[in-house]
């Protein structure tokens, strides 16, 4: 479930060395391949609201929500929430989980993932999900609001939280969570949404200075095997820019165009 | 005949488990410490303390028992340690036996059958509580039903905050209870000499009051209306009229005049009922006008009014105490007050006939569409008349109009009026 970073950089310098029109290096293509990959991620996003509003076809494979989902699904995780009733002056709260449920410690604040180990052991935060509270065995939704409404709720009898349908305030990467006799550990568990790992071309230098690539130190795209052209055109209209290339751009742009138009009618 | 689950259908309790309201076990054969075991009960463990003597104890809804045979007799109550996980998973603590025959029963009226002694009986009604639940749904499930069915992409509502679901379902509840659903709360109360009872504590309004006879038969008493009331407000005045207050500013209140007169009126002077056993009294009654002024009422009665020519007595509401007030002659009586609630009182009560499912989804889609913005009114219509036509159907549903009920009563209508 990923693309491997060698196969793209190998199209990309394929197509830039045509006609002699330019090269970029593994360090330049680290950089814009990561900015890519963050670029297409942060659109399923808008997509899906999109989609949303669309009705959809109930057939395999053609149906765009299901399909933007299965993108994003590669980057779902979650987490328990850790209860601090101590940190003054904000307590009582539920911090963010700080290990999701596949190992990896979970950075938050624009912290990067560390490498090595590739793939990396940390990922970061990215987006807020669902929220559940384990009552009575049963996952509950918890139910976002703003502090306006966080209050209303409470001053109404009909409104207010319950165990049974309990509320959460989303602030300064923390949840307070209503009603407050919610606090064994281990009930809240938070669905997120992790970033991409940054991409990284990994190589050693051979004899003659050239570069070989090390699958060891490489980190491959995340993205879903689906996005390898939408990628490399991408990556492209970046390297026109690198190697200033104006017809590079043009050609990467019309490209990309097209198909978010075939996309999206 | 009881239906054996598992099954797909939505009853998820055996006979026992319904019945007798309780689920057997078996221990390990290792007799090792901390055992777990995962009841499905539809009512959920409830566990205030383990140990009988804690002042918590008596919050438990459910006992265990252990047996070594599980022969009639041989059946101790299980007082050690133990825990409740998620109301379902009772965890034993310490070392039941080798392949320990284990119960959890539940509450029940008659104890159960598993105590060895008076003491261990399991007294409660939680078993009696879930009898007849099927006919129910929870509130809660109505709510996760609807946004399930009603709430998503493609569907009338996109999109809805759960607390406005939450909000339109309790509100369609207690307006249902009102006057859809069946009234099914009552008090059975006895009159004390003070003649004032206070009102229950989930009280909304009051549906009948009678008085009950030797035979249980409900003769049903009447509010007071014009004959008298309970003042909201009775300051004491001084002598030019003026309430008076007290060193702190506040009006001294006393006890109502008119209240007190009321409790030791004799009502036949109200309704002009003879009571030939007390003679020297109701000589008077008799002899008086339907207030008490002397007029001269023999053979006179046929012009009184029926709502006070009647011998059951009279209640009125006590709106500033909160209390219900009744006339002298129904001190020491047994009395039944129906009423209605507003369906949100307790967990018991948040629960919605099947036969008003429909009625009340379409209560909750219908207040959804008809607050939001930018609604085509044509849609806010259709769903108005479609909540009109499901609660009409709910009404009909639970007034439970049998044919046969009908016919019978309609046997009578030969019957000559003498």
């Amino acid at each position: 479930m990923a693309i491997n970073v060698n196969q793209v950089y190998s199209t990309v310098l394929t197509i830039l060395n045509k006609e002699q029109r330019g090269y970029i290096t593994p360090d330049e293509f680290n950089k814009i391949s990561t900015q890519s990959q963050l670029e297409i991620f942060e659109q399923y996003f808008e997509d899906l609201n999109q989609q949303l509003r669309v009705p959809q076809a109930d057939v395999d494979y053609s149906d765009r929500i299901e399909n933007i989902d299965e993108r994003i699904a590669i980057f779902k995780t979650f987490g328990n929430a850790t209860y601090d009733n101590t940190t003054t002056p904000t307590n009582p709260f539920w911090n963010l989980p700080a290990i999701d449920s596949y190992g990896n410690t979970i950075l938050y604040s624009g912290v990067e993932p560390t490498n090595p180990p590739f793939p990396s052991t940390t990922v970061s935060f990215y987006r807020l999900g669902t929220i559940t509270y384990n009552y009575l065995g049963i996952p509950t939704e918890i139910q976002r609001l703003q502090r306006s409404d966080y209050y209303q709720i409470q001053k109404s009898p009909l409104t207010k939280a319950t165990n049974s349908f309990p509320n959460y305030l989303y602030e300064n990467n923390k949840l307070y969570i209503s009603p407050s006799t919610i606090v064994s550990a281990g009930d809240i568990t938070v669905d997120f949404v992790r970033k991409p790992r940054n991409v990284v071309w990994g190589y050693s230098l051979g004899q003659v200075g050239q570069y070989i690539y090390d699958p060891a130190t490489s980190q491959n795209f995340e993205l879903s095997e689906s996005e390898q052209t939408a990628l490399i055109i991408k990556i492209l209209l970046y390297a026109g820019v690198v190697i200033k290339d104006p017809q590079l751009i043009q050609v990467a742009a019309a490209e990309e165009q097209a198909t978010e138009i075939n996309q999206k009618s | 005949m009881a239906i054996q689950p598992p099954s797909d259908g939505l009853i998820t309790e055996n006979a026992q488990q319904y019945f007798q309201g309780s689920q057997g076990f078996r221990g390990d054969a290792g007799n090792n410490t901390g055992q777990s075991f995962t009841t499905t009960f539809d009512t959920d463990l409830y566990l205030g303390d383990w140990n009988p003597t804690g002042v918590d104890y008596g919050l438990n809804n459910f006992k265990i028992y252990t047996s070594p045979t599980a022969i009639p007799g041989t059946w101790s109550e299980w007082v050690t340690a133990f825990t409740v996980t998620n109301g379902k998973t009772v965890t034993l603590t310490a070392a039941p036996g080798a392949n320990q025959y284990i119960v959890v029963q539940l509450n029940i009226l008659t104890g159960g059958k598993y105590a060895s002694t008076e003491a261990e009986k399991a007294y409660g009604q939680a078993t009696e509580n879930n009898y007849g639940s099927y006919q129910y749904t929870k509130l809660n499930d109505v709510i996760n039903n609807f946004l399930v069915a009603y709430v998503g992409a493609g569907k009338l509502i996109p999109s809805v905050k759960r607390t406005d679901v939450i909000f339109h379902a309790k509100r369609a509840m207690q307006e249902f209870s009102y006057d859809t659903l069946k009234s099914i709360k009552s008090a059975e109360l006895s009159i004390p000499s003070s003649l004032t009872l206070v009102l229950p504590q989930d009280y909304v309004n009051y549906v009948k009051c009678s008085w009950v006879d030797r035979l249980g038969v409900l003769h049903p008493i009447y509010p007071a209306n014009n004959l008298t009331m309970s003042p909201y407000y009775t300051q004491a005045q001084d002598s030019a009229g003026i309430p008076t207050q007290d060193s702190y500013g506040n009006d001294i209140e006393t006890e109502s005049k008119t209240q007190d007169r009321w409790h030791t009126a004799n009502t036949n002077w109200i309704n002009g009922f003879f009571n030939s056993n007390d003679f020297t009294n109701d000589m008077w009654a008799y002899n008086a006008d339907m207030f008490g002024f002397w007029g001269g009422r023999l053979g006179q009665q046929y012009g009184i009014d029926p709502q006070y020519h009647q011998v059951n007595g009279w209640f009125n509401l006590n709106e500033r105490e909160g209390k219900i007030s009744f006339s002298s002659d129904l001190a020491n009586k047994l009395i039944i007050l129906e009423y209605v609630s507003d369906g949100l009182a307790s967990d018991l009560d948040t629960k919605v006939p099947k036969l008003a499912e429909e009625a009340m989804y379409s209560y909750i889609i219908h207040a959804v569409i008809s607050t939001r913005i930018n609604q085509p009114e044509y849609v806010v219509q259709r769903l108005r008349r479609e909540k009109s036509a499901k609660l009409r159907n709910a009404k009909i549903r639970l007034s439970n109009i049998k044919l046969d009920e009908i016919v019978q009563v309609m046997r009578g209508k030969s019957k000559w009026i003498k």
